[in-house]
C-alpha cells in the first residue's frame, strides 16, 4: 500500500483520544468524529481516579497489573493532568479481616506499592475520617483531570496531523461489498472549531479503516453495520461536594458495593458510586435516592459528609462488555477487562474494529493496542511512542512561581491556573491586557477564558472542560454571564446568547440533584440574580438579534424631561 | 444539612460560624486549622466585600470574599500552598461575620491565614515583622513606658524621635502617642486594698441596697492593657459602678488580650498571652465569677476569638461567660430606670457624639450606650453613625496604612462635626484615639458617664 492509510475514529472519550493521538504519531492519517465535545460521553462523567489498581487486586488480577503500570505512565507523560494524592482502603470494624488481607496480598501480587497503617496513622494523614476505623491500607492512587488529558490528547494529535472534529455525529456507515469504507457525519456547525449559528451540513469521510472507540454506544454503531456488539452499558451516580473533606482517595476496603469511594478532585470530593444495568446510554432514570444512598453509606467513612455541602450530582455509563458465553447477572460482576472486537474475524465485516470495555486509566494502553491492530492491517511497522512523549502541558514545569511578580495574580489563583496549564502557563498567562479573574470559585482568569475560546470557539461548555470556570461553588451563577461577554468582539451576540443559554442548560442539569441545604440557597440566589440583572426568567428580547442601533443615547441635555409614555420600571410585557 | 438558619435561631452573643461548624485541628498541637468546610456556607454574594471598610477605599485589597471563603477553598493542607500577601491589609474590623447572611467564619479564616502567612511566608529579619511584633506587643512597650511615665509621655510624642521611627520602623509621625498614667490601675487597686477591699465595698452596698450581704455577686475585670496603663479612669469608673450594685469585683492575673496580635498574624505571641488568661480567669469561672471587660476588643477577643483560633483547656468556659462592662449591667441590674432618674453636672455634662466600635457591632452592642443614656438629664448623646473609626488598632499606626485609616475615617469625622456635642464616647481605646485625632475632641468612655450619673 503506497499511500498512507486513513483512518476513522469515531468516539471523541479517552479511548477514542488515545487512538487518535497514537496513530497520527505513528504518522497515519486520522479523522475523530465526536457527536458532542469532547468527553462527551463516559470520559466527561467519571469520577477522576487515577486507579493504582488496589481496586482490581482480588477480583481481576489482570486489569490491577494493567493499572498499576498505567498508573506510573500517565504521571509521566500527563503530569499536569495528575495530582497525586496517594490512596487508602480503609477498614472499619464491621468489615471483613480477610478480605483485608486478601486486598493487601493482591496488591503486592500485582505490584502495587501498599501498605498497612494504624486508623491513627490514617486519621493524621486525613482528620475528618470516622474515628472508629480501624487500619487502612496506603496505595498509590492518584485523582487526574479527564477533560484536561482528552483535550491534552486532542491536541497532540492534531499536532501530529490529526483531524479532529466535534458535534459531528456519526449518521450511517458507508458500507461496500462486506468492506466499511467511511462514515456519512453530520455537522452540527460545519467543520472545524464549533460555532454558534454557523450552518451545519452532512459530509461523507471516507475512509481505509474505522475504529469505533464509542463505549456504552458501540451497539448504535454496530446496528449501522449490522454487526451485534452486545455492550452492557451500566450506570452509576457521582456527587460532587463543594469542597474537599479529605485529601487522599478513601476507598471503603470490601468485596464490592455501591458507594465506596471518595476522590478528592481539584477544588472539590466526588463522591462514587453505583453499579446498575440500564437498557439506554443516554436515556435512564436519575434518581434522588441514588445520591442519598451515596450520602448514607460514605459517612460511615467521612462523617462529614452528612452535613456537607453538595454541588451537583451525575450520572455516567459504564462500556461494559463481556463475551457472550459468560452470561454474569450482576453488572458488579462483569470484567473491567478492554476487548477488541475485528469484525472481519467475528461477523465477515472488513475495515472496521470496536473497542469495548475497559476503563480510563489503561486508555492509553488500549489505543496502543488497537494502534499495533490498525498498523497490522496495512504492514505498518510503526513504533509506539505515547508512553515516553510527554502532553502538551506536562513537559517539564514546575508550580511553584511568583505569580504575582511574574503573572500578577493572587497566590491561589496563580497557583491554580498554572496546576490547569502546566507548561503552557507562561504562553497563556503572560499578557499585557488586564486580566480580571472571571471565575471566582475556581479561580480562571479572562486569559485563560480566552485561550479556550481560541481552541474551542463559541463553544462555553467546551471553555468549561479546558478551564473548570463555572465548576465551583455558586455553579456558574455569578460567572456565566462574564464567560458569555468573553465572547464579545470575535463572535456576535446572536451567538453569544446561544452559548450562555448552552452553559446554563448544563450547569443546571447537575444542579438539580443538589437542591437542598446550601445548594438550594445557592440556586435560588442564582435564579434572582439571573432574572432580576439579566432577564434570564423571560427575555424580551430573545430569539431576534437585538438592534442596538434603535436605542437612543439618552436625554440629552434640555431635551423636555418627562415624556408621558415612559415607564421608569420597565413597563409591562405589552409594553404599557 | 445545616439548612440557612432560621432568623429566630439568631444570637448575636454567639460567635457567627453557624451551628455545627467545628473547624479541624489537622496538625495536633500547632495553630494550623483546616477551615475549607467554612465556605461551604458562602454563596457568593459578596456583601461582606461591599461592607468591608478597606476594600472601600483601597483598590488593590481583594476584599474578604477572596481572603477568606475563596481562598480557603482553593488552598489545600496537604500541600505548599501559599496565603496571598493581601491578607496583610485586612484591618480585622470584623465587619464581614457580621455582614455575612450565611454564618461564613470569615474572621477566623483570615485570622488563621494571616497566621500562617507570618508562620510560614514573612522573613523573621524583615523590618516589618518586626515593626509589627513591636506594635501588637503594646502591652511590653506600655509596661516598660509606666515605669517612666511623663518621659515616657514625652519621649514618645518628641518630633525628631518619632520622625526617625516612621524612617526607620514605618510607625506613622502623624499619630500623638496616647500619654501614659502616672499610676496604673493595678498600682490603684492594689493601694487600695485588692479584691478583700472590694468585698467589703461590695457587702456594705448591698446591705444599702437590701440585699443579702452574702449575696453571689462576683466579677473577674479583664481590664486589658489600655486602662491599665493609659485610661485609667475607665477602669477605676468600672471598679466603681460595679460595687455601687454590690459586685464585688477581683482584678486577676492577666496578659494582652491578643487582639493586635491577631491582627498582625502573630498568633504565637497571642496563644502565649491567652494561656495566662483563660487559665486564671477558667479557675475564677469555676467558682462563680463572670468575666467583665470594659474595651470591646477585649471582650470579642474571649468571647469569639479565643475558641475560633486555640485550644486551650477551659477556653469554651470563659468564651460563654465573658461579658462587655455596660453589656452585663443592662441584662443584671436595672441600670436603664437608674439612669432615667439620674442627672449629671460638671465636667460630663455635656453632648456626646458616640461612635459605636466595629467590635461591639459584632457583640450586638452598637446601641447600648445611645439606648442607656438618651434620657440623662443634664447629658445627650447622638450616635454618629455606622462607618469604622478607621484605625483598626494597629492597623492605622502604620506609616503605609496611615492615609487609607484617615480615609475610611472620613465619614465618622464629619458625622461627628455635625454632631451637637463637641466630646466623643466610644469603648474601644483605639477608636478613641481615632475620633480624637480626627476632630480634636475630648474623648470619654460611656463607664465614666455612667459612674458620674449613678455613683454619688
Amino acid at each position: 500500500m503506497g499511500q498512507t492509510p486513513h483512518i476513522a475514529v469515531i468516539g471523541g472519550g479517552s479511548t477514542g483520544i488515545g487512538i487518535a493521538r497514537d496513530l497520527a504519531m505513528r504518522g497515519l492519517d486520522v479523522t475523530l468524529v465526536e457527536q458532542g465535545n469532547l468527553t462527551h460521553g463516559t470520559t466527561g462523567r467519571m469520577h477522576g481516579l487515577l486507579h493504582s489498581g488496589g481496586r482490581y487486586a482480588v477480583s481481576d488480577q489482570a486489569s490491577a497489573t494493567e493499572c498499576i503500570e498505567e498508573n506510573r505512565v500517565l504521571r509521566d507523560i500527563a503530569s499536569h493532568c495528575v495530582e497525586m494524592t496517594g490512596g487508602l482502603f480503609v477498614k472499619r470494624p464491621e468489615d471483613d479481616e480477610e478480605y483485608f488481607q486478601k486486598k493487601l496480598e493482591g496488591c503486592k501480587e500485582c505490584g502495587i506499592p501498599a501498605e498497612v497503617i494504624s486508623g491513627e496513622e490514617a486519621r493524621a494523614m486525613e482528620p475528618h475520617l470516622a474515628k472508629d476505623v480501624d487500619k487502612a491500607i496506603s496505595v498509590p492512587d492518584g485523582a487526574i483531570d479527564p477533560f484536561r488529558l482528552v483535550v491534552a490528547n486532542a491536541a497532540s494529535a492534531e499536532e501530529h496531523g490529526a483531524r479532529i472534529e466535534t458535534h459531528s455525529k456519526v449518521t450511517d456507515l458507508i458500507i461496500e461489498n462486506d468492506e466499511v469504507v467511511g462514515l456519512e457525519v453530520e455537522h452540527a456547525s460545519g467543520e472545524g472549531k464549533r460555532i454558534h449559528g454557523k450552518e451545519g451540513g452532512t459530509e461523507e469521510i471516507r475512509a481505509d479503516y474505522v475504529v469505533n472507540a464509542t463505549g456504552a454506544w458501540a451497539g448504535r454503531i454496530g446496528d449501522m453495520a449490522g454487526v451485534d456488539i452486545a455492550v452492557r452499558p451500566s450506570k452509576g451516580v457521582m456527587t460532587i461536594m463543594n469542597i474537599r473533606q479529605v485529601d487522599t482517595v478513601i476507598n471503603r476496603c470490601r468485596p464490592k458495593g455501591d458507594a465506596d469511594i471518595v476522590v478528592p478532585h481539584e477544588t472539590t470530593a466526588i463522591l462514587g458510586t453505583t453499579d446498575e444495568e440500564v437498557e439506554d446510554p443516554e436515556d435512564y432514570p436519575e434518581e434522588g435516592w441514588e445520591v442519598d444512598m451515596m450520602i448514607d453509606t460514605l459517612k460511615e467513612l467521612v462523617p462529614m459528609l452528612e452535613e456537607a455541602r453538595t454541588i451537583r450530582s451525575f450520572w455516567g455509563v459504564r462500556p461494559l462488555y463481556e463475551p457472550p458465553d459468560v452470561g454474569s447477572d450482576d453488572p458488579t460482576d462483569i470484567t473491567r477487562d478492554y476487548f477488541l472486537l475485528d469484525h472481519d474475524e467475528r461477523d465477515d465485516l472488513q475495515g472496521m474494529t470496536s473497542i469495548v470495555g475497559g476503563k480510563f486509566t489503561t486508555y492509553r494502553m488500549m489505543g496502543e493496542e488497537i494502534s499495533d491492530h490498525v498498523c497490522a492491517k496495512f504492514g505498518i511497522d510503526a513504533e509506539c511512542r505515547t508512553a515516553d512523549e510527554p502532553l502538551p502541558g506536562s513537559e517539564d514545569f514546575s508550580v511553584l512561581r511568583d505569580y504575582m511578580d511574574e503573572f500578577g495574580l493572587r497566590s491561589p489563583i496563580g497557583r491554580r491556573s498554572v496546576e490547569r496549564l502546566g507548561s503552557r502557563a507562561d504562553d497563556v498567562l503572560k499578557t499585557s491586557d488586564p486580566n480580571p479573574t472571571v471565575c471566582h470559585c475556581e479561580g480562571v482568569t479572562r486569559a485563560e477564558v480566552q485561550d479556550a475560546i481560541e481552541q474551542s470557539g463559541s463553544d462555553l461548555n467546551a471553555v468549561r472542560i479546558r478551564t473548570r470556570a463555572s465548576m465551583g461553588n455558586c455553579q456558574g451563577g455569578f460567572c456565566c454571564s462574564r464567560l458569555a461577554s468573553e465572547l464579545h468582539g470575535e463572535y456576535d451576540e446572536t451567538i453569544a446568547r446561544e452559548a450562555w443559554d448552552e452553559l446554563l442548560q448544563e450547569r443546571w442539569k447537575g444542579q438539580r440533584h443538589a437542591l437542598w441545604g446550601e445548594q438550594l440557597s445557592q440556586a435560588a440566589l442564582n435564579y434572582a440574580l439571573h432574572s432580576t440583572t439579566q432577564n434570564r426568567d423571560n427575555d424580551p428580547a430573545d430569539g431576534e438579534p437585538v438592534d442596538f442601533a434603535a436605542f437612543d443615547s439618552g436625554v440629552s441635555a434640555g431635551e423636555a424631561s418627562g415624556t408621558a409614555d415612559v415607564a421608569a420600571d420597565g413597563g409591562t410585557r405589552n409594553g404599557n | 444539612m445545616s439548612d440557612a438558619q432560621s432568623p429566630t435561631d439568631f444570637d448575636p452573643v454567639e460567635p457567627n460560624t453557624g451551628e455545627d461548624f467545628e473547624p479541624v485541628d489537622v496538625f495536633p498541637d500547632s495553630n494550623d486549622f483546616d477551615l475549607r468546610p467554612g465556605a461551604d456556607s458562602c454563596f457568593k454574594c459578596s456583601v461582606c466585600d461591599t461592607n468591608c471598610p478597606v476594600a472601600e477605599v483601597d483598590d488593590d485589597f481583594p476584599g474578604p470574599k477572596f481572603q477568606g471563603p475563596e481562598q480557603w477553598r482553593l488552598k489545600q493542607t496537604d500541600d505548599d500552598y501559599e496565603i496571598d500577601d493581601s491578607v496583610m491589609s485586612c484591618s480585622n474590623c470584623m465587619r464581614c461575620d457580621n455582614a455575612c447572611p450565611s454564618g461564613v467564619p470569615l474572621s477566623q479564616m483570615h485570622n488563621t491565614a494571616r497566621g500562617e502567612y507570618v508562620e510560614n511566608q514573612m522573613s523573621k529579619t524583615d523590618l516589618e515583622y518586626w515593626r509589627n511584633r513591636i506594635l501588637s506587643n503594646y502591652r511590653l512597650s506600655a509596661s516598660i513606658a509606666s515605669k517612666v511615665p511623663r518621659l515616657a509621655t514625652w519621649g514618645m510624642n518628641f518630633g525628631p524621635a518619632r520622625w526617625l521611627m516612621e524612617k526607620t520602623m514605618g510607625v506613622t509621625k502623624e499619630r500623638d502617642f496616647p500619654e501614659f498614667a502616672t499610676q496604673t490601675f493595678r498600682e490603684w487597686w492594689a493601694e487600695r486594698g485588692g479584691a478583700d477591699a472590694s468585698r467589703r465595698n461590695a457587702q456594705q452596698r448591698r446591705e444599702e441596697l437590701g440585699l443579702d450581704r452574702d449575696a453571689d455577686k462576683k466579677v473577674a475585670y479583664f481590664h486589658g492593657c489600655y486602662s491599665n496603663y493609659n485610661t485609667v479612669d475607665v477602669a477605676k469608673a468600672m471598679v466603681r459602678v460595679y460595687e455601687h450594685y454590690g459586685y464585688e469585683v477581683v482584678a486577676p492575673e492577666q496578659k494582652c488580650s491578643g487582639t493586635p496580635m491577631f491582627a498582625n498574624g502573630m498568633l504565637k505571641d497571642a496563644r502565649r498571652h491567652a494561656e495566662v488568661n483563660v487559665s486564671s480567669m477558667s479557675d475564677l469561672v469555676d467558682q462563680g465569677y463572670d468575666a467583665i471587660a470594659s474595651c470591646t476588643s477585649c471582650s470579642m477577643a474571649l468571647r469569639q476569638e479565643y475558641p475560633e483560633l486555640f485550644d486551650i483547656d477551659g477556653i469554651e468556659k470563659v468564651s460563654s461567660n465573658t461579658f462587655e462592662a455596660v453589656e452585663y449591667l443592662r441584662i443584671h441590674e436595672d441600670v436603664k430606670e437608674d439612669v432615667q432618674e439620674a442627672q449629671v453636672s460638671g465636667e460630663l455634662a455635656e453632648e456626646f457624639a458616640y461612635h459605636a466600635p466595629c467590635h461591639a457591632r459584632n457583640q450586638g452592642l452598637e446601641r447600648q450606650s445611645v439606648e442607656l443614656f438618651r434620657d440623662l438629664e443634664g447629658a445627650g448623646i447622638e450616635d454618629v453613625g455606622e462607618s469604622c473609626s478607621g484605625i483598626s488598632g494597629t492597623y492605622g499606626w502604620k506609616e503605609e496604612k496611615y492615609a487609607k485609616s484617615m480615609d475610611i475615617g472620613e465619614e465618622m469625622f464629619e458625622h461627628m462635626e455635625h454632631a451637637e456635642g463637641e466630646v466623643g464616647m466610644t469603648e474601644c481605646p483605639t477608636c478613641a484615639m481615632q475620633m480624637e485625632h480626627g476632630t480634636g475632641y475630648e474623648i470619654r468612655h460611656p463607664l465614666e458617664l455612667l459612674e458620674a450619673a449613678i455613683v454619688e
